[in-house]
């Protein structure tokens, strides 16, 4: 068990989530149940929040392979979605967080006619992303990671499709800075959206964070998203 | 892995902001990140003239400590104390020299730095005693040839080192690539065939290999920027920088010298910033824009520049040690006189002083 894994309940909960993401999208098994697996369920309170801090995430390996995600995880999911709406003064990123977790229930699992769903929110706003320099930009991209996934089209996804170039230099940064989420969060957009420079090295870049950085799952998580992705344009 | 290349500065989207103001960010997971207000266009302007002044008048008034002592042929005297100092001022002094106008006080001065190096050397003699003593090496020619591209030359040592320079060991001379490519120059300068074809060598550094830009480094850092000032004649043919590395480097130096100034390299961000003043075709004004403004805070006000750290404030004359900030303060003038002239579009530009870029004649 890891630094990351110990340092607290929370910390342990994303820890043992992030790395049943990761063998979810290893195996592709659709009748997997992440939040089962890493023994979480509606009742408790730090894998909810552990959740929370995931995000949309959770259901990944469904949105990747196409299937449909377990009831138990979307039931966890929605549940994280009612009990931690973002606070009004809270940063955006957290706003889109929040956002990407109810339209990705909303595309992966829509409700039963008459049920009551979480209420659809306009998207947050996303010029401050437009203006941010490059490290800034890099940055908070690595942090929305979650919303760097096919078919979710989004004004932070089309701002990281202006910015391919500005997110390449944030990878190359982040790399040298030893900062193994960041640049697997940056890596993880650039597969998704393509047009990075072809001599970033993108794919021996992802192998290196992910050797350098795997003892982080969400590290992992991001490298194989990555993969996944790069692996469908390519195709 | 579907890439595209998007180098060309001409279809270049979003290009950079970088700007050095720490703030908080929302959700951040244990890395922080920078943020605030993009660099000022004119920030680079504003500050360079003052810079260059200041970088040449701490070297001015610190000339007598490039002065050679009197056993400098003696084999126990450290090369890296004497002879590359002077070489170095040689060097920059007299690019500097050409990078600013007739005229001016920075002009002047590198001119009257150069003619100083040039009188320690007797005008070239001590370099022949020097390469009598070292016939096959090849660093009293390196030194020779920042002279002679000057126009300062010796007849006797070019009449020793003509039979040295035409033989197959010199053209096989083991060495990296970035330092073979500094050889050629040095031929190009004293107007002998050069050993091989610039070209081929470049192709071997790890910038013509356009390495995976991550992978930067210290060392891999100053032989890029080697690289590019041997290419480039130490900025005065920027020309000679083919299309394909003048796309690379303005996509990735951003990334290099924002981490540069993270961790304090003032020497290696000085000479990337010679780099970005060297390359053809317009200035890559957000990147002057963003970097110099730091790099000017870092130089003290006696307008030497530290290699590496923490910039001290004390405001004493010499906060440093010679050896610990002449060459970044060297490399500072040197990186501000070609971002001057980068940026006004003015000086030696396009001029090609001899063979047209790529077309240099080489031995077959």
């Amino acid at each position: 068990m890891d630094q990351t894994h110990a340092s607290s309940p929370l910390a342990g909960a994303v820890h043992d989530l992030a790395t049943e993401v990761v063998l979810a999208l290893r195996s592709g098994d659709h009748l997997a149940t992440v939040c089962g697996a890493a023994g979480i369920d509606e009742e408790n309170r730090t894998g909810i929040a552990a959740v929370r801090v995931i995000g949309a995430d959770l259901l990944l390996p469904s949105v990747l392979y196409g299937r449909h995600p377990h009831p138990g995880d979307v039931a966890v999911l929605d549940r994280a979605v009612r009990e931690f709406p973002p606070k009004p003064d809270a940063p955006a990123a957290t706003a889109w967080s929040h956002w990407h977790m109810i339209s990705t229930l909303q595309r992966m699992a829509p409700p039963a006619p008459g049920a009551a769903a979480p209420g659809t929110d306009a998207e947050p706003d996303a010029a401050w992303l437009e203006e941010a320099p490059w490290q800034a930009f890099t940055h908070q991209l690595s942090v929305l990671a979650p919303l760097a996934v096919p078919a979710a089209p989004s004004a932070v996804q089309r701002a990281a499709a202006n910015r391919a170039v500005d997110l390449s230099r944030g990878f190359v940064r982040a790399v040298r800075r030893r900062d193994w989420l960041q640049a697997a969060g940056a890596g993880r957009w650039l597969a998704a959206i393509g047009g990075e420079p072809a001599t970033l090295g993108l794919e021996r870049g992802l192998d290196f964070v992910e050797q350098m950085g795997g003892h982080d799952p969400r590290v992992t998580l991001h490298v194989r998203a990555a993969r996944l992705m790069a692996e469908a344009r390519a195709r | 892995m579907t890439t595209t290349a998007t180098e060309d500065p001409r279809e270049r989207p979003g290009a950079g902001h970088p700007a050095r103001d720490r703030v908080s960010t929302p959700g951040a997971s244990g890395s922080s990140g920078t943020s605030g207000a993009p660099a000022a266009s004119g920030a680079a302007l504003a500050v360079l003239p003052g810079v260059l002044a200041s970088a040449l008048a701490w070297t001015d008034a610190h000339r007598t400590r490039f002065a050679l002592p009197d056993d400098v042929l003696e084999p126990h005297t450290q090369v890296n104390a004497t002879l590359k100092p002077l070489g170095e001022l040689a060097q920059l002094g007299s690019t500097i020299r050409r990078a600013t106008a007739p005229g001016t006080p920075e002009h002047e001065l590198a001119g009257d730095l150069v003619t100083y190096a040039w009188e320690q050397l007797h005008e070239g003699a001590l370099l022949l005693e020097l390469l009598r003593a070292e016939p096959f090496a090849a660093y009293p020619y390196e030194i020779y040839a920042a002279f002679a591209g000057y126009g300062l030359r010796h007849e006797g040592f070019e009449a020793l080192a003509r039979p040295l320079t035409a033989t197959r060991a010199w053209a096989h001379t083991e060495q990296h690539a970035n330092r073979q490519l500094g050889l050629v120059n040095s031929e190009r300068r004293v107007g002998v065939l050069t050993h091989t074809d610039a070209g081929g060598v470049l192709s071997r550094t790890w910038l013509g290999g356009l390495s995976e830009p991550w992978m930067f480094e210290g060392p891999s850092g100053y032989a890029l920027t080697h690289t590019v000032f041997h290419l480039t004649d130490w900025g005065r043919m920027p020309d000679r920088v083919p299309e394909r590395i003048d796309g690379y480097l303005r996509t990735w130096l951003p990334a290099w010298a924002d981490g540069c100034l993270e961790s304090g390299q003032w020497d290696l961000t000085g000479e990337l910033l010679a780099v970005a003043a060297s390359l053809p075709g317009p200035a890559p004004g957000e990147l002057l824009d963003a970097v110099w403004p730091v790099l000017a805070d870092v130089q003290h006000p006696t307008g030497c520049v530290p290699e590496t750290g923490a910039p001290v404030q004390d405001p004493a004359p010499d906060p440093y040690p010679f050896i610990d900030c002449y060459h970044s303060t060297l490399v500072t003038a040197f990186a501000a006189a070609l971002s001057l002239r980068s940026l006004r579009g003015t000086g030696e530009r396009g001029e090609t002083g001899g063979a047209p870029p790529g077309r240099e004649r080489h031995t077959p």
